[in-house]
């Protein structure tokens, strides 16, 4: 038998940011506007705490998608369903 | 350990120590007393958290060697068990120190082992054995200067032996010189039935079915409780009616066992009103109990205790438009199984809904 599998997983993705960590281009789409951005954290009692600045960007070509750097290793993540 | 320690009474439950060291017993303490007496007896008592869900699985471990030497073991509390040992001489060599032998071999640990006509007197020989021999108890004749205390073993006459002992009937063989019409008057049924084990005879023993172990266990990623030990506990009843080795048959009873945050673990049998199958319904009686757990969990495991029968065996006597449905879009559901693989039919099952991190909202997890 499978084994469960969580739904929504990030996905790495190749985003340019600003001085001021704004996405500037994801996956070499310019970022035409940004809607929202917010801050995640959680389990920062714990050895593994998540640390998450997420932003919601419209894309060239009308995309509208959600990213996230992770602030603890510094990499972006696009994640669906954020 | 070397003072007085007494195991401590599993949180929710009655506030009774359970097995005591020698020392505690030394001091006057008894397996089965209120913690309050003990302590009062022995103030210096050192209390041992219970670990149900280990002593479990240690106990499952020995059944089952014991089940190795070809043994049908009737396991009575956790460090007791019986089987006869007739229809085993032959495999071992034909006498009964070739089965002695064989057990000792299986069990790779020290047990005291007991040999007799019936239960209660190979319990008594195995209560004054020692680690590397076994002792036969023959009869009443063998079984007349043991202590009456005995009989705390068995479940009817357990509480017995402090009544018996105040009124100065020390030994199994001064209870069954009573009369049989005393002791029922003085002591009904469990009286009749502690004066049946004195003089040597006992119920027929029932084996249980060797064991098959179907569970499913899920790690929590933090500490849970509530809503969302409610969601794993859904998602654990869904992966263990999804297995394989459950080969269609309903679950009569389960065991709902879990790791808690503060230590120590928790465990809890039920029995189900008729052997279900249905995800819901087991939900509902399984739920209930997770009420009573003392702390959040961090892991949560469900396993199959006892089997009923295939489903149909016992049908409806009224049919049901919904349960044919449901029983169509099962078979379907094992169909497309059948020719793509176990993914072909998933469901998405919300774990925690509200979270503020995506990926720990929902799973994909069988259908069924």
């Amino acid at each position: 038998m499978s084994r469960p599998r969580r739904l929504n997983l990030p996905a790495p993705a190749r985003v340019t940011a600003g001085s001021d960590g704004r996405p500037v281009l994801v996956e070499g789409r310019e970022v035409e506007a940004v809607r929202e951005s917010w801050l995640v954290e959680d389990r920062w009692w714990t050895a593994a705490p998540l640390r998450r600045r997420y932003w919601e960007v419209l894309v060239a070509g009308g995309r509208n998608t959600v990213v996230f750097r992770d602030l603890e290793d510094g990499a972006w993540y696009e994640q669906a369903s954020a | 350990m070397a003072g007085p320690a007494a195991l401590a009474p599993e949180p929710g439950r009655e506030q009774l120590v359970g097995e005591v060291s020698a020392a505690a017993e030394a001091a006057g303490v008894r397996p089965g007393m209120r913690l309050g007496e003990a302590l009062s007896r022995c103030p210096a008592l050192a209390l041992v958290p219970p670990d149900p869900v280990a002593v479990n699985d240690a106990w499952e471990d020995v059944l089952a060697r014991l089940e190795s030497v070809g043994a049908a073991v009737e396991p009575g509390a956790p460090g007791l068990a019986c089987f006869d040992a007739r229809g085993l001489r032959r495999l071992h060599g034909g006498t009964l120190d070739g089965v002695v032998a064989a057990t000792r071999a299986a069990l790779r640990r020290p047990a005291r082992i007991g040999a007799g006509p019936s239960r209660f007197c190979a319990l008594a020989g195995a209560s004054r054995a020692r680690a590397r021999r076994a002792e036969i108890v023959a009869g009443a004749d063998d079984l007349a200067s043991e202590p009456v205390a005995l009989l705390r073993h068995c479940e009817q006459t357990a509480h017995l032996p402090v009544v018996l002992e105040r009124l100065g009937i020390a030994t199994l063989g001064a209870l069954a010189a009573l009369p049989r019409a005393a002791v029922a008057d003085r002591f009904g049924a469990p009286g009749l039935h502690a004066r049946e084990l004195a003089l040597g005879r006992d119920t027929p023993l029932r084996p249980r079915t060797p064991g098959e172990r179907v569970e499913e266990s899920l790690t929590l990623p933090e500490s849970a409780s509530g809503p969302q030990l409610e969601r794993a506990l859904a998602l654990l009843i869904d992966r263990l009616l999804a297995r394989r080795d459950r080969r269609g048959r309903m679950v009569r009873a389960a065991v709902l066992s879990a790791v808690l945050v503060e230590g120590g673990t928790w465990r809890e049998r039920v029995v189900f009103r008729e052997a279900t199958s249905d995800p819901a319904r087991m939900r509902l009686a399984l739920s209930g109990r997770l009420m009573t757990m003392p702390a959040p969990a961090e892991a949560l495991r469900l396993a199959v205790d006892r089997f009923g029968p295939p489903p149909g065996a016992s049908g409806a006597l009224f049919s049901d438009g919904t349960q044919q449905r449901r029983g169509r879009l099962r078979e379907a559901v094992r169909q497309a199984r059948a020719a793509a693989g176990p993914d072909a039919a998933l469901r998405v099952l919300e774990t925690d809904p509200d979270s503020r991190v995506p990926e720990r909202r929902a799973l994909l997890t069988p259908y069924e």
